[in-house]
């Protein structure tokens, strides 16, 4: 084994690394500070820690509301985008041809495609349909943004899953939906599972599309703290960013939790 | 447990799983993929109750076939019948037929009493409804101890007998089986050989069976379809595939052989004919039907055929030889001789009967019996055989 020696370039490296890393955490990081602050604006403590905040976000009528739309939104079009991505990446894992490959790809556009250019478009369309500003037409656009992530982690999972078995089960006298429903989604659970994660998280902190796409009917939580930023720095808004990096940041572990257990079912096998 | 072979004696009444066996005909069966036709017109009759054997090399179409039997691919051309009715349309959950999967296929979420319950499920029965079948075919099989396990729990050979039994506890038409033995290893292969015959006769199930090894072919089968290039080159019992194959093929697969190309040189009426190699003159018996006198033939001699002997025997089919090489196998001795004008033979003698000792150059006679020598089509030519390695 050779020591690790602190020459030039590698304490150049390592503190390069460690500047890049801080950038990017530490301004998650002092919202916490701000959101115990005892002042009425934008502002680390002076005197002492308030909860005064965190109060004020679960009292007040139009913070729960905006939370109480993103949920139904988020949970909405997790629902559909999981129906429909898991769908989507069973057939395609089937027929598994060079269409198929293609779809698979074209699922990823939305990904692709700059956030900005998807929303105006979806903003042009949806005028036309007559859903601007409506439940339904952000639970719409929202359940086609988060496909491509439920795609993804669920052709993973059957990216690994016999086909014999699949074959095994028609066999035994399964109709495609029985097979589907007794065999196949029970082995790709975590990967539906960690799709809907994902979903779920987008479509909870997604703003870029709900700018243009709703007015004064949908508020989510996302587009309250963005209007609230612009009125005036009402330091609740950091309480609300806080809980939501709290949120988040379960969900996330969650899915490495579900990942893990994944990767060692799979050893298992 | 797992060496244990099903009892005959076994108190369950294997009946209880076998439908009333059924005939399956394939007639002219294509598979094209593309321009490649992984099977070229096969036709086949598999009577009621038998063990018929697919074997051949891989890419000779055997498990192509088995999957059109199952459903998962759909011929190009040509009918698949059962018991004389057309089942080419129907979509595999309809038909009825079980199926051993290489790599048993079993479902991996589920323990092994719901992996055997699956079939009754899936046709609408409850668990309580079809406990009593799920424990006597697992019992059948040697597994009612193991039912709350998981698959990955189990040994190769109890998932191998879980995939068995839960392609049985349904009475399927056919029982199907690819390759089912491959992934184990070689002393339980040979067990699970006579436990599958054993089930065979018990069920009285039409049995079509899959596999790329010889051994389990000849053990197991009633009947066994040799296949090459996605065509039968030959079928027939195991024994007379052996003792009589048709082509050169057939005789190197099945088994080993030594190949001799020589003249014919007469037919002394339809018992007996001569045949040259060189100046050599040598015995055939019978004579072949299909080839006259001045031909050429390809002829195939078994390796245990060829007897040795210290001193000259009293024969016409005999040679000096020298040994170039020689293998111990504990029963027998394998030998590689070289004798003039055939070049090298592969010799198999008992070992414990085997007269001399034998040593690299050592000399002896070789010798075999008119009958021994079969003239075989020249289907792949001998010449470019690879030698049989270790025979």
């Amino acid at each position: 084994m050779t020591e690790a020696r602190l020459t030039f370039g590698r304490c150049m490296v390592l503190g390069l690394a460690w500047t890049i890393l801080g950038f990017l955490v530490l301004p998650m990081v002092v919202i916490f500070p701000v959101s115990l602050t005892d002042q009425y604006y934008l502002s680390l403590p002076q005197e002492s820690l308030s909860l005064e905040h965190y109060v004020k976000f679960f009292t007040n009528e139009i913070w729960l509301s905006a939370t109480g739309q993103s949920f139904i939104i988020a949970t909405c079009s997790t629902i559909a985008a999981v129906i429909l991505g898991t769908l989507c990446a069973i057939g395609c894992w089937r027929i598994s041809s060079r269409a198929s490959e293609a779809v698979r790809a074209f699922m990823l556009l939305p990904i692709i495609v700059p956030t900005v250019v998807q929303a105006l478009a979806l903003y042009r369309f949806w005028i036309d349909l007559r859903i601007v500003d409506t439940y339904f037409g952000v639970i719409l656009a929202h359940t086609l943004i988060c496909i491509p992530y439920v795609v993804i982690t669920v052709s993973a999972s059957l990216a690994n899953f016999d086909l014999r078995v699949e074959q095994a089960a028609r066999n035994l006298g399964a109709s495609v939906s029985q097979t589907i429903r007794m065999v196949v989604v029970p082995q790709i659970m975590p990967g539906i599972l960690s799709g809907a994660i994902f979903a779920f998280t987008i479509s909870f902190d997604e703003i870029v599309t709900v700018l243009f796409i709703t007015s004064r009917h949908i508020y989510t939580l996302p587009k309250r703290i963005w209007n609230g930023i612009q009125d005036h720095l009402d330091p609740t808004i950091a309480a609300v960013a806080t809980l939501l990096i709290v949120v988040t940041l379960l969900l996330l572990l969650a899915e490495l939790w579900l990942r893990k257990r994944r990767d060692a079912a799979r050893a298992n096998r | 447990m797992e060496r244990n072979v099903i009892r005959s004696g076994s108190k369950l009444a294997p009946s209880s799983f076998s439908a009333a066996p059924h005939a399956l005909s394939l007639k002219g069966i294509v598979k094209r993929y593309g321009d490649l036709a992984a099977v070229d017109g096969v036709s086949l009759d598999i009577p009621r109750g038998s063990f018929l054997t697919l074997l051949g090399p891989s890419g000779s179409g055997k498990t192509t076939i088995l999957m059109s039997i199952a459903g998962f691919v759909r011929p190009t051309e040509g009918d698949i019948l059962l018991d004389g009715a057309r089942i080419n349309d129907l979509p595999p959950e309809k038909r009825n037929f079980g199926m051993v999967f290489q790599g048993y296929a079993l479902f991996p979420h589920m323990t092994v009493a719901e992996n055997v319950w699956f079939p009754l499920r899936v046709r609408g029965q409850s668990f309580p409804e079809s406990e009593r079948a799920v424990m006597d075919v697992l019992q059948l099989v040697q597994l009612d101890h193991l039912k709350d396990r998981l698959p990955s729990e189990l040994s190769g050979g109890q998932q191998q007998r879980v995939a068995l039994a839960r392609a049985l506890v349904f009475k399927p038409d056919l029982l199907l089986l690819d390759e089912p033995l491959s992934a184990l290893d070689k002393k339980l292969r040979a067990d699970l050989q006579w436990e599958l015959k054993d089930l065979h006769e018990k069920l009285g199930t039409t049995f079509i069976y899959v596999t790329h090894d010889q051994e389990e072919a000849l053990s197991m089968s009633d009947e066994i379809v040799i296949l090459r290039d996605g065509k039968i080159e030959q079928m027939g019992k195991p024994g007379d595939l052996y003792e009589k194959p048709a082509t050169s093929f057939v005789a190197d697969f099945l088994g080993k052989s030594n190949f001799i190309r020589a003249r014919l040189i007469a037919s002394t009426g339809p018992d007996q004919a001569t045949y040259a190699v060189g100046e050599q003159e040598f015995n055939l018996r019978p004579a072949p039907a299909t080839v006259g006198p001045g031909e050429t033939v390809a002829i195939a001699l078994r390796p245990e055929k060829i007897d040795i002997s210290v001193t000259e025997p009293e024969t016409t089919n005999r040679l000096k030889a020298t040994i170039r090489q020689f293998n111990y196998h504990g029963t027998s001795f394998h030998l590689r001789v070289s004798a003039a004008p055939l070049g090298d033979l592969f010799v198999t003698v008992q070992a414990w009967r085997c007269g001399i000792t034998p040593s690299i150059n050592g000399e002896l006679w070789i010798s075999w019996e008119p009958e021994a020598g079969v003239v075989v089509r020249e289907t792949v030519a001998i010449d470019d055989r690879p030698s049989p390695d270790g025979v």
